[in-house]
């Protein structure tokens, strides 16, 4: 069964990018979120799997997500795909949950590859 | 962005790319000043040409300007001002740990400006396929008198100006600058062509 993901990012072409790397198989099971507030409200639901998270966005950002995640308590699977690629942020959302830091632009290969050291493909 | 007629999909796939370079081009101030470098998402409009060095020149707590050209292929090229204001002078020259003499500002100046000049465009220039060769950075003292004439000097005639707000805070200290592009219409047609490609690949 394919898991269901989610895509929190601002910018409508990053979304795209990371809905290209993923397995085919998985597309019919991605929702997408263009904020933090959107995220989160989906997340709550709790049914999702993994997420594939931005971290600039205006408003609640990708750090408010990750904090939100602790404070409900869900468990899922983190991804951070940011362009904000200094080693203090790297090491904040791996300290605030997040599996893997991706830089941005976003390669298929590359993150194929961290979804199958996770387990998760 | 009126003046680029860009389409909503070419916004967005502008302001991805200037979020990707400005991400890195921040790392490397980050690395040069040893610390965290807060980044907000950075905003950008285009402004026009007249209206943007009128408004410049009579700035009156404009600090300084620091000018670099550049030149990619294929007609890609332009000016990149980074504008300074008065009152972060003395917070730059805090977070570098500077006697305030006006020397060693000035070279700092240059230096931060050159980081995030050519770190900025050549993460840029490789997301278009371009890459970019630069002039020496240039500080603009008395931006009110030196500003319209050096614009004026510059070897290619320009139209659009694309402004990119930075807003950087450093740890304790927060400074702004902004950095201008001023850009000839021939170029930005040619981005234009590159950013439809690119939303092609993907859809």
């Amino acid at each position: 069964m394919s898991p269901s993901v989610l895509i929190c990012d601002d910018s409508n072409m990053a979304r795209k990018q990371v809905l290209r790397s993923l397995p085919e198989h998985w597309q019919d099971s991605v929702q997408t979120a263009t904020n933090g507030l959107e995220a989160l409200k989906i997340l709550r639901g709790g049914s999702i799997d993994i997420l594939f998270l931005d971290l600039t966005m205006p408003g609640i950002d990708g750090v408010g997500v990750l904090q939100g995640i602790q404070k409900l308590k869900l468990k899922l699977n983190v991804f951070v795909i940011s362009a904000d690629i200094q080693p203090e942020m790297q090491s904040k959302v791996k300290a605030l949950g997040a599996k893997e830091f991706i830089r941005k632009p976003v390669k298929a290969e590359i993150l194929v590859n961290y979804l199958q050291q996770h387990d998760l493909l | 962005m009126s003046e680029f007629n860009l389409t909503e999909d070419q916004l967005d796939c502008l302001q991805e790319l200037i979020n990707i370079a400005m991400g890195q081009a921040s790392d490397q101030l980050a690395r040069y000043l040893d610390t965290f470098v807060y980044l907000e998402v950075p905003s950008i409009e285009s402004v026009d040409a007249q209206v943007l060095m009128s408004g410049l020149s009579e700035q009156k707590n404009t600090l300084a300007v620091v000018s670099q050209g550049f030149f990619g292929h294929e007609g890609i090229r332009g000016e990149a001002l980074l504008v300074y204001q008065e009152e972060d002078s003395g917070r730059i020259s805090d977070l570098l740990g500077y006697e305030p003499d006006e020397a060693s500002q000035d070279e700092q100046l240059i230096d931060i400006s050159s980081i995030l000049t050519t770190t900025f465009l050549n993460v840029f220039a490789r997301q278009i396929e371009n890459q970019m060769s630069y002039n020496a950075p240039k500080l603009l003292p008395h931006v009110q008198s030196n500003l319209a004439e050096h614009v004026q000097h510059m070897p290619f005639t320009w139209d659009i100006a694309l402004k990119v707000n930075i807003n950087y805070q450093v740890t304790d200290y927060s400074f702004n600058c902004n950095m201008i592009l001023l850009i000839p219409e021939k170029a930005i047609t040619k981005i234009k062509l590159v950013l439809d490609r690119i939303l092609a690949d993907l859809s």
